[in-house]
């Protein structure tokens, strides 16, 4: 351990989890973008944008991610440059680099990725991982009994930032003829958010890091949307759903709120069984005039939410309802599945886990369940696992795999690097 | 505490050059899924995006990073040099995630090579499309003729035709 540093980087579009390999929990977690608050000529980055204390009130915003891919490098080398030397305190010529990076990354991007690596910080070697293998080894690692790690076979279902993706892993390899994307994650979620926000009540177009909190905050998956449509059409306290979210106002808070958290909670009381609850007042015709939605006294600075809340994680199960000719998440990892031989099926439904952030939603898997038991057959068992931090997951996979004794051969040095160029090294890290 | 909304709310919402094209296109209906789409993409959405200079884009930095910094400005130097000619013309901005996907120029990978095209989960199986109307959420039985989004009543067709019809504000 003390003769060589591992710095464990996930990589990711929204957030940059990074660490020491060998650690069980990053030293960091950061967004993967920079920020000019309006009021501001700097750019702030990384941890910056996490103060308590700074207004990010309309920010322009920029990332080094484009779809889910790596292609802005001198804004990445930034970032990073800032996280090694301020938030790590590494020195990068005397350690070692594990990053993820996304699957079916384009060997351009891996080009001028290794030369950030090696010709810009001078790491001494790396090694290159997806991330659906590296949640497979840590929950293999963690429930040395289950069938995950007896099978050495798994199903990532890993909702992320820019996309989700559905990856089988078999002998703790990621089968990429397998692997099923749908070009949804939490990016859009949060836009979608902001665009129904701004219809309803207030212009946020601007504001992603408030409408990721409200998001984080505020929204869940129905487990029964035409129920929820209906409750949601009702007012006062039948409406389960109906919570107020105040805004920044620049001088008392610069950061946005939950009016009242118990309110927010209420839809938790609704039975799981669909049951629509006994409404205390009345109910007729008309419900859009009679409710009228999200009155917004501007003096103010507040919002109200009610059936976005899960209309809008609603997107991941039906895109086809936004629009989007694409399958929703159940078909997605039918899909998967049975591009893989027919003896890994029953394994595979039987060992579903799921990561990344937008999985957070409360009921994700329940509601998972429900839609992708009917189109699997009888006689296979369907278990989903949600990771303990679907955040972390892919983290702590690397950290595991960087401290592992295996994990020295597994790199390409710098040496080797410069002898062979790039696409000859990357050969190595699969297969 | 005022200023604070109003700062947020009158935000001068423009057309983005996308959807401009995308209006010329004769399928009005297709063209507005296709900005739709590329809205929740956006990272930036309210504002069309005034590259300032460039220049002085980078994030300044603290005083600890300089350390790496500096020795990351003097490497980044030499790539410069190595690379110069490349950049003369391709200067700036990078590229987008599409333009380099179309130079990765996958589709001339024979048919069993797994790639990021290929992995692409495809159309749903069913086409029971649930119609939620796009102004208020709950169930939408119409269709708009011109740009094929959905409301429920006249009510939420009134508010899509004033401020969203065929005006793809992003
Ligand atoms: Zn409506
Ligand atoms: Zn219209």
């Amino acid at each position: 351990m003390s003769s060589n540093v591992v710095v464990v980087l996930d990589n990711g579009g929204g957030l940059i989890k990074a660490g020491i390999g060998g650690e069980r929990d990053p030293t960091t977690v950061v967004p993967n973008c920079t920020a000019r608050p309006l009021s501001s000529k700097k750019f702030l980055l990384a941890d910056q944008l996490l103060s308590q204390t700074e207004d990010l009130t309309s920010a322009v915003l920029r990332r080094p991610f484009d779809r889910g891919y790596l292609i802005n490098q001198d804004l990445q080398s930034t970032i990073w440059s800032h996280i090694f030397s301020s938030l790590l305190h590494v020195t990068p010529s005397s350690s070692s680099l594990l990053l993820t990076e996304p699957l079916f990354n384009l060997p351009s991007i891996q080009r001028a990725t290794d030369e950030i690596v090696f010709e810009e910080f001078n790491f001494k070697s790396l090694f290159v991982s997806d991330s659906p293998s590296l949640v497979h080894l840590y929950e293999a690692s963690r429930r040395p009994y289950d069938v995950v790690s007896k099978a050495q076979c798994s199903l990532v279902v890993d909702v992320g930032f820019s996309f989700t993706h559905v990856a089988p892993v078999f002998q703790n390899f990621t089968v990429n003829y397998g692997v099923k994307r749908m070009d949804l994650g939490g990016k859009a979620l949060t836009n979608y958010l902001k665009e129904l926000v701004s219809y309803r009540s207030i212009n946020v177009m601007d504001e992603t890091f408030l409408i990721d909190d409200v998001k984080e905050k505020l929204c869940f998956v129905s487990t029964d949307v035409a129920r929820d449509l209906q409750i949601a059409r009702r007012r006062g306290n039948d409406n389960y759903f109906r919570c107020t979210y105040v805004l920044p106002d620049g001088i008392t808070h610069t950061k946005g709120f939950v009016k009242d958290p118990i309110e927010a909670q209420r839809y938790l009381t609704l039975s799981e069984k669909g049951e629509l609850p006994q409404e205390g007042a009345n109910e007729d015709d008309e419900p859009e005039v009679k409710s009228k939605p999200n009155k917004v006294d501007l003096t103010k600075n507040e919002f109200s939410l009610s059936n976005e809340r899960f209309l809008v994680p609603e997107m991941i199960f039906r895109p086809a309802d936004l629009g989007m000719n694409q399958a929703g998440l159940a078909e997605c990892i039918v899909r998967a599945v049975n591009s893989c031989h027919p003896h890994l099926h029953p394994v595979l439904y039987e060992s579903i886990i799921l990561t990344g952030g937008s999985t957070l939603f409360p009921n994700f898997a329940k509601r998972l369940e429900s839609e992708l038991r009917p189109l699997v057959p009888d006689v296979y068992q369907v278990k989903i696992a949600t990771q303990e931090d679907p955040i972390l997951g892919v983290w702590r996979g690397g950290s595991l795999l960087a401290s592992s004794p295996d994990f020295d051969a597994m790199c390409v040095t710098k040496a080797e690097y410069e002898e062979l160029g790039s696409s000859r090294c990357r050969r190595r890290f699969f297969h | 505490m005022e200023d604070d909304v109003r700062r947020m709310s009158t935000r001068a919402r423009k057309v983005a050059p996308k959807m401009v094209a995308a209006l010329a296109s004769t399928d009005n209906r297709t063209q507005a899924i296709l900005a739709r789409l590329e809205a929740l993409e956006n990272d930036n959405p309210g504002a069309e995006l005034v590259e300032p200079n460039d220049d002085d884009d980078d994030a300044s930095l603290d005083e600890d990073d300089d350390q790496v910094f500096q020795k990351k400005q003097s490497k980044g130097t030499k790539r410069k040099t190595r690379q110069a000619k490349a950049l003369e013309t391709a200067k700036k901005a990078p590229r987008t995630f599409l333009e380099l996907l179309h130079d990765a120029n996958l589709e001339s990978l024979p048919p069993h090579v797994p790639s990021y095209l290929r992995a692409a989960v495809g159309p749903p199986s069913s086409t029971s499309r649930r119609d939620f109307c796009t102004v208020c959420g709950f169930s939408a039985k119409y269709t708009c003729v011109r740009c094929g989004m959905r409301f429920c009543a006249a009510r939420c067709q009134n508010v899509h035709n004033d401020t969203r019809c065929l005006k793809f504000v992003a």
